[in-house]
């Protein structure tokens, strides 16, 4: 263990070098501008910061995310406060806030959420522009989901993956050596599974991020879209009528039927009472594993969303940090924001994460972190196949809607209870109309 | 013999009986609370063991609840916020329930009204105006922004409930004492205050379990840990994402009830003397 | 003289039916009062005195609700979304609702889950209440302990009993599976209609004791005197409940029930922590509908008619209401 904790800090230190920033100075490197020039915090005293986040299910990350936060307020002079609540209940603050013109300067924004605020929200086309150039770019989808009509609405922050969970020791028990790479062949491994009381779980229920998972994700492989690039719905398609069928056998044969009513934490329980062997999930079941059942860490990995016939795609999320258009602290703000995402700084909150978010840039791919546990990797590469509530559309406020009435989850979630797929299918395409109307 | 032998029988079946099963359905999700906190992680998320009961109970959660968190400063504030606001909603509906109860004015049925409508607007929907009256006061993120608000739907309930209680007491007795020469305040106070004593109580009870449980309000009102409610603090702490940490959620849950029940178990009996009293004469 | 004075009274208390208190009380209670003067005269009027004993309440209400009051029902007749100034467009918000096949759902499930939550919480509650108002030994415990469902915060509470129901764990399914009752386990939240079970029961769960208490305080103000009459009369126990006690306790049964269905109406806590509205949005009211339009879809406006769509309704069961308390007068 000891050993490679140093070997990961020489690589870091290697790294950081690389990197053109010598450790030592790192800290004076932070805030451009100001300290580089010696001179005094330019903001006025008394001036205080809040920021408004969630709660990590690493709880190391709320911790590095705080001291860099007072870190910060040490070097410029000002006084930060760092707020951490659930991720669901984040939206009434923010709608408070809005609507009150008052509240936190810097609020975090999950998904598609900078669409939905816009008007809430200043622009940061300078800070996002800047990481972009010294990180060489952002993903595609950081882009589409924080820019509104062309302009920076949020910084983004890191990429959370929903991934394919497994336990590697019972499915090399029914042949399979690795994890399936088509979701056929994944099919004839989750019903030999079944057959042996070990399903295959999946969540159907109303929570926001695995249900998701798989409505969107598996409507994509299969070559089906919610609305085409001229906004028009187009649901109501063989293609979806496939991915129907295929989602109801793949119930019958493969999935633990109480998926219907799971939410986002259910999955994460049955797999570590070892009553599933697989599901789509974030890497909280990984990290609670590796803390109080470490057979299962051993046992288990991550693999890629298998092939469908129109390839591999991930529902996609991000997140980033807005700044608020009522906050007179903007010019704080993004100063911390410029501080906060520069190399020692994210390096030390990545470094916190275990890897369990990743960058939204291409370039904190390389980071040492994706070595020292290999099973995380398929977290760094998600991002590559992600794609976005409302494809090819925009992430608009539209998609929220019918992401928020989960159009596509009931879709899903009716067939199996029976409905028709030729049924199910006009029924979305029924109700989607009206959210994209 | 005969007859002692039926009538115990007969108690047993209407009454023991069915008490038992009203506490044994009232009582037995706290009985898994209570096992639940004081489980190790480990035996949580087994599916085959007994859930009953446990053989190594730990006291890691409620550790956990005390020193990770700020359990002990959001139950102080609960207490503190509930407290003033029920004496606030009570002393409101206390007059007002009187005076519609009691009094005929001009405006009565339509005040009676308006009081009653307020509570037709559901806090779902009003939380965000008020938020902004909260920061026009300048009251954001202090207990205050809660203490002022959940009167606004605790009164009109203390209101309804006192009224139906001034109700069932007969306005002769007043008018007996007015007859005496008391003024109309003075019978108010000193006759009629004290003979709707068990409602007041209800009404304290009540008013006081519905601030202490509040949630929407709270949550956006209250933005630092520090001021944060039991509610709030618990289940914004301890649901992080996907992992929900059970043992310490069903320890706060446990710790933010009982003290209130025995607190209440000391009231149930009080107006129950009171009113004995009263009775005897 | 004292004689004269309680004969009349006690003679009219019997006639309008109202619980009559013993004569002691009335003498006891009147200590030596003085006539009023200065100030006390002018609280002599009806009029002033309610206005007085209205003030607080009223000045409380007035800065805390009637702007709230007002721009809530302002929103639900407009497009407003979070961040931009909205738009009047008349009911049109109230006529999307009734194209929309999940609030069609959601107002069903609303009034199922209300009715019969209610009803459940009456009955049960009127039994307990009629329980503990007995002597036994450990009444004090038992009663206090009868709260306990009530004082847990709503969320915490709603959360144990979603582990409870849940597909894999549940303590249900481990009894009845033990039992051999049953061989496959039961979804208890999977199933539209199951689940709307285990939300109602919940819910009873969770009002029934304030049914209780709030009864019993009522039924404490019965004097056991009428019932003693009642029963030399030849009244059985269900005649001397039915005859004497309901007719007695009736207003405070009625305020209950009113507020009861109010709150449930409006219900959003639990169904939000137990169910989110699924499976298949088969669970949603009106609470968990219009938040997830307002919150999550930012879409304050057509939240808030969600909200609202029962006002008009429920308006006329307020103002219903009102008159029969004020009847009694």
């Amino acid at each position: 263990m000891a050993e490679s904790e140093s070997v990961a800090s020489i690589n870091r230190r290697v790294f950081l070098k690389a990197a053109g920033v010598v450790t030592g100075a790192a800290v004076a490197g932070g805030i451009p501008g100001i300290v580089a020039a010696q001179k005094a915090p330019s903001f006025p005293k008394g001036t205080r910061l809040s920021i408004l986040e969630w709660v990590s299910f690493v709880p190391a990350s709320d911790v590095e995310f705080k001291r860099l936060a007072a870190e910060f307020g040490k070097l410029a002079g000002v006084e930060v406060t760092a707020d951490l609540i659930n991720m669901n209940d984040l939206n009434p603050r923010i709608a408070s806030a809005i609507e009150t013109k008052a509240g936190p300067d810097i609020i975090m924004m999950i998904n598609n959420w900078p669409h939905l605020y816009a008007d809430g929200l200043a622009d940061v086309d300078d800070v996002a522009e800047e990481i972009a150039k010294r990180d060489g770019g952002f993903y595609d989808i950081s882009r589409r989901i924080n820019m509104v009509d062309g302009r920076w609405k949020a910084a983004p922050f890191t990429m959370g993956s929903g991934v394919w969970n497994y336990r590697e020791d019972w499915f090399k028990e029914v042949g399979a050596n690795k994890f399936p790479d088509t979701w056929d062949e994944l099919r004839k491994v989750g019903t030999a599974l079944k057959k042996k009381n070990l399903p295959i779980g999946q969540a159907f229920g109303h929570s926001l991020g695995d249900p998701n998972s798989w409505a969107y994700a598996v409507t994509w492989c299969f070559g089906a879209t919610e609305i085409d690039d001229k906004g028009k719905v187009v649901i109501n398609s063989k293609e979806t009528i496939e991915a129907l069928k295929f989602t109801v056998a793949f119930w019958k044969d493969c999935l633990d039927d109480g998926g219907l009513a799971w939410d986002d934490s259910n999955n994460n329980r049955a797999f570590l009472a070892g009553t599933i062997s697989a599901t789509i999930n974030g890497a909280s079941i990984y990290f609670v594993a590796k803390r109080q059942f470490p057979e299962i860490a051993k046992a288990m990995n991550h693999a890629h969303m298998p092939k469908g016939p129109a390839g591999r795609f991930y529902y996609q999320g991000g997140q980033a940090h807005g700044v608020m258009k009522y906050s007179k602290n903007q010019q704080v703000a993004k100063e911390f924001l410029r501080w906060f995402m520069d190399r020692p700084q994210y390096d030390k909150y990545i470094a916190a994460n275990d890897g369990y978010v990743g960058g939204p840039t291409p370039y904190w791919e390389k980071h040492p972190l994706w070595e020292k546990d290999p099973k995380l990797v398929t977290f760094r590469d998600a991002p590559k196949f992600g794609r976005w509530t409302g494809y090819p559309g925009q992430p608009s406020r539209k998609a929220s809607e019918a992401l928020v009435k989960y159009i596509l989850v009931d879709m899903y979630a009716q067939a199996i209870k029976g409905m028709k797929p030729e049924d199910a299918a006009r029924w979305a395409e029924a109700e989607l109309k009206k959210a994209y109307a | 013999m005969a007859v002692q032998y039926g009538s115990r029988l007969k108690r047993a079946v209407t009454f023991y009986i069915p008490l038992t099963c009203l506490l044994v359905g009232t009582l037995f999700p706290f009985y898994w609370m209570v096992i639940t906190s004081i489980r190790p992680d480990v035996e949580l998320y087994s599916v085959k063991m007994n859930p009953f009961f446990t053989l190594h109970p730990t006291l890691s959660h409620f550790y956990y609840l005390f020193e990770l968190t700020m359990f002990p400063r959001w139950a102080w504030n609960t207490l503190f916020i509930a407290t003033v606001s029920t004496a606030i909603s009570l002393f409101c509906g206390l007059l007002a329930g009187y005076a519609l109860a009691r009094l005929q004015f001009r405006w009565a049925p339509s005040l009676g009204t308006v009081i009653f409508i307020t509570y037709l607007v559901p806090p779902t929907l009003l939380f965000i105006p008020l938020g902004d009256v909260v920061k026009t006061f300048g009251i954001g993120d202090t207990p205050w922004a809660v203490i002022l608000t959940y009167p606004t739907f605790l009164i009109p309930f203390c209101t309804w409930l006192l009224m139906g209680y001034f109700k069932t007491i007969p306005r002769e007795i007043e008018d007996c004492a007015r007859i005496d020469g008391a003024s109309r305040f003075q019978a108010m106070v000193r006759i009629t205050f004290p003979l709707a004593v068990p409602g007041i109580l209800s009404a304290g009870i009540f008013a006081f379990t519905l601030s202490w449980n509040e949630f929407l309000y709270a949550l956006v009102f209250l933005a630092s840990p520090q001021q944060k409610t039991i509610p709030i603090g618990v289940f914004t702490e301890l649901v992080r994402g996907d992992v929900f940490y059970w043992g310490p959620l069903m320890a706060g849950a446990l710790l933010g009830s009982i003290p209130v029940a025995l607190v209440y178990s000391m009231f149930v009996e009080h107006y129950v003397t009171a009113l004995t009293g009263a009775v005897k004469g | 003289m004292a004689d004269q004075r309680i004969e009349p009274i006690l003679a009219k208390s019997a006639a309008s039916g109202a619980s009559v208190i013993p004569a002691p009380i009335v003498v006891v209670a009147v200590p030596k009062l003085g006539r009023p003067k200065g100030l006390g005269h002018l609280l002599e009027r009806e009029n002033v005195l309610a206005g007085v004993l209205l003030a607080p309440t009223l000045v409380i209400l007035t800065l805390f609700i009637a702007y709230p009051f007002v721009l809530g029902i302002w929103l639900a007749v407009s497009d407003k979304v979070v961040g931009r100034p909205g738009n009047f467009v008349g009911l049109h918000n109230f006529w999307v609702n009734l194209n929309d096949s999940i609030f069609l759902r959601a107002f069903q499930n609303t009034f199922v889950y209300t009715f019969i939550a209610t009803i459940l919480k009456l009955m049960l509650g009127m039994a307990a209440a009629l329980l503990l108002n007995q002597h036994f030994r450990f009444k004090r415990i038992v009663r206090a302990s009868m709260l306990l469902p009530w004082i847990v915060p709503t969320v915490l509470s709603t959360l144990a009993w979603q582990w409870m129901f849940d597909a894999t764990f549940s303590v249900f399914n481990w009894m009845l599976m033990n039992a051999g009752i049953i061989s496959q386990r039961i979804l208890w939240l999977g199933d539209g209609t199951l689940a709307m079970g285990c939300l109602i029961t919940v819910n009873v769960w969770r009002g029934m004791p304030f049914f209780a208490i709030t009864l019993l305080a009522g039924l404490q103000t019965v004097n056991p005197d009428l019932h003693e009459a009642a029963e030399i009369d030849g009244a059985n126990a269900w005649q001397r409940f039915w005859r004497v006690t309901l007719p007695l306790i009736k207003p405070i049964m009625l305020v209950v029930v009113l507020f009861s269905m109010i709150a449930t109406f409006a219900d959003f806590q639990l169904i939000y922590v137990l169910t989110r509205g699924g499976p298949y949005s088969s669970t949603h009211v009106f609470g968990t509908y219009a938040y997830e339009i307002a919150m999550r879809a930012a879409k304050l406006g057509q939240g808030a008619s969600i909200s609202l769509f029962l006002f008009p309704f429920l308006l006329m069961v307020i103002v219903f209401q009102l008159w029969y308390i004020r009847r009694g007068d």
